[in-house]
């Protein structure tokens, strides 16, 4: 394999959290203690060995590195103190700022939960699975919820959903009911947006 | 300030680094006042079945140590003691040592007798917890002092009685009461060893769900024609012979959660490990689960030849996981990091390579002005206070002997200037 730096210094400049991989020692303990780690092509020690090789479109493209859950098992883990979990969430904003998405449906969820925070400054759990189903519009979305049915019914049944956050008035397409300066809220995160696109830049 | 004839050095610890200390002193003419805090000399090696690279008994070594002191006038060896003060300065310590009572006099025989009287038992810290033994004990059957130890959970009770009663020879004291008493002294040398890192500590390891989970120290035991099982390499759970066994590196060492440092013995430990197993159980598979193998120098001979034993298998990752399995046996998690490919792999016995963490980081700080490391290794930092062996950094024998004999120097030294 060759060894191009261009990517490496990339990551480790521009990507949050991207300069910690540096300490890796490729013991592979993170790609084995991973909930996710039956659904991943490209585990983190090899998403940091790619980054090292050069790897760009590879790494970039990867939905790996936007399939975290943010358990903190790695990071807890990681006998060399990486954040795992903090340089995984960064290579995907930073996929996102150079107009990749490596990973639809997560980008399309984030979309709709961002929206909620931004617009409300609240997240909504019966109307953010709702717009996330409508977003590709109105019979795909249909579609989507059977699909996904048995996961809303296991989500009751453990008490994590229950019918009646779906009966109005509890449900309101927009959500009407912002927080106590909302004003102030979107001033804080534009400005960490802001703070984020001049690294990322 | 002492001359050479009257000078006196204590040495704290009675293993292979402070028997190397206490004789190289006693042997240039110095007294010496060696402190062990076990009923027993030799510490940790005396509790191996063979020596890396050589292969040969450790008692073979120790024996001669033995007779050294023995026939040396110079050097007062105290058992079941420990050093709880050191007063004053180089060349003029004054140091409190704290003797902890054995109930057994010197008129002891070891005949045995006391421990066929008494019932009650317990764990064998000699065999780390693999056997119980009686409370009326000789450490060791090559044990020096070879005196027996009444516990002292039965010292005070009808089964202690039983022992006294027993004893041909009035050589139990139940009215023992250990003792405290202070010595003059030039230096001090620390060498209170090392303590294996308590793997309940990595707890995805699971190493209390399966007795057949065990560390290194405990797999030289097994080992050993003195241990548990006569040297017949048995599973714990069950007694079979395993047939699949798996060696984890790095269990607890380099590791930023655990000792973030390495120890430098246990790769060569498990290679000699592999050894036994070929010797002993030559139709079983084996494992080595590594970050990387380090066997440093001349040790790189013995790597090369036990990876020419076809029954040995390399697998280059750390593990992630144990968990119990079906029959006893247990499953490893891990990514192979060199195929890339991530693995469970069934194995029926797993050692756990563990490292050294100095006694000077848990229960034998120096009770002095000295300055250690981030892992409570001791640094040559307090003239007259020398610290030696695995109490300066994680080493294997020969380099422990090497740092007794340059340990007494510098403590004569101290005594001089």
């Amino acid at each position: 394999m060759d060894y191009k730096q261009d990517f490496a210094k990339e990551v480790y400049e521009k990507v949050d959290s991207g300069a910690e991989i540096k300490v890796c020692m490729q013991c592979g303990v993170c790609a084995s203690t991973c909930p996710l780690r039956e659904h991943m092509k490209y585990s983190p020690r090899k998403i940091w060995t790619l980054i090292r090789a050069g790897r760009r479109q590879e790494v970039l493209t990867s939905p790996d590195i936007m399939l975290c859950t943010s358990c903190y098992t790695c990071k807890v883990r990681c006998p060399r103190g990486i954040p795992v979990i903090d340089v995984m969430h960064g290579l995907a904003s930073y996929a996102l700022s150079q107009g990749i998405t490596p990973r639809e449906e997560t980008a399309k969820f984030g979309s709709v939960f961002w929206a909620g925070i931004y617009g409300t400054g609240r997240v909504d759990e019966a109307i953010v699975p709702i717009q996330y189903c409508l977003k590709d519009g109105l019979v795909a979305g249909l579609k989507k919820s059977l699909g996904m049915m048995d996961i809303g019914l296991s989500l009751m049944k453990a008490k994590r959903l229950k019918p009646k956050m779906f009966i109005p008035p509890n449900i309101a397409i927009p959500p009407s009911h912002k927080i106590k300066g909302i004003k102030e809220l979107q001033r804080m995160l534009d400005k960490a947006k802001a703070l984020g696109a001049r690294k990322e830049g | 300030m002492s001359d050479s004839t009257s000078q006196t050095i204590v040495v704290v610890g009675g293993g292979i680094t402070g028997l190397s200390a206490a004789l190289e002193s006693a042997e240039a003419g110095h007294k010496v006042v060696l402190v062990e805090k076990n009923p027993y000399l030799g510490g940790r090696v005396a509790q191996l079945h063979q020596y890396f690279p050589k292969l040969c008994p450790p008692y073979c070594g120790l024996e001669i140590n033995f007779k050294r002191i023995r026939s040396n006038p110079r050097i007062a060896v105290h058992t079941l003691a420990e050093v709880t003060k050191i007063d004053g300065q180089a060349g003029d310590f004054t140091v409190t040592i704290k003797k902890s009572p054995r109930f057994v006099n010197d008129k002891c025989t070891a005949c045995g007798k006391c421990a066929e009287a008494v019932s009650a038992t317990i764990k064998n810290p000699f065999d780390y917890g693999l056997s119980e033994m009686k409370a009326a004990y000789l450490p060791h059957p090559l044990a020096v002092p070879p005196f027996y130890v009444i516990d002292p959970s039965i010292a005070g009770g009808p089964e202690g009685q039983k022992a006294f009663e027993a004893c041909p020879y009035g050589a139990v004291d139940l009215g023992d009461l250990g003792g405290e008493e202070t010595v003059k002294a030039s230096a001090v040398v620390w060498a209170a060893g090392w303590t294996p890192y308590d793997p309940t500590k990595i707890e995805y390891y699971n190493f209390d769900s399966s007795p057949n989970i065990i560390t290194n120290v405990m797999f030289e035991r097994l080992a050993a024609a003195n241990g548990p099982t006569g040297g017949q390499i048995q599973r714990p759970g069950d007694g079979a012979a395993p047939k699949n066994v798996a060696f984890v590196q790095c269990a607890g060492s380099r590791d930023e959660n655990n000792m973030p440092f390495c120890s430098t013995v246990c790769c060569m430990a498990s290679l000699k490990q592999t050894t036994y197993l070929a010797e002993k159980l030559p139709e079983a598979d084996v494992t080595i689960y590594f970050i990387d193998i380090r066997a440093m120098d001349r040790n790189e001979d013995f790597y090369t030849k036990v990876k020419q034993n076809p029954k040995v298998k390399f697998v280059k990752s750390k593990i992630a996981m144990i968990t119990p399995g079906e029959g006893g046996g247990l499953v490893l998690e891990g990514e192979n990091t060199a195929t890339g490919e991530r693995f469970k792999a069934n194995h029926d016995l797993v050692v756990l390579a563990t490292g050294m963490q100095p006694n000077t980081a848990l229960n034998a700080k120096i009770p002095f002005d000295v300055t250690y490391d981030d892992y409570g290794f001791a640094m040559q930092s307090t003239a007259g206070i020398v610290p030696a062996g695995t109490t300066r950094r994680p080493s294997e024998v020969v380099t422990c002997v090497q740092d007794g004999t340059s340990a007494a120097l510098k403590a004569i030294q101290a005594g001089r200037r």
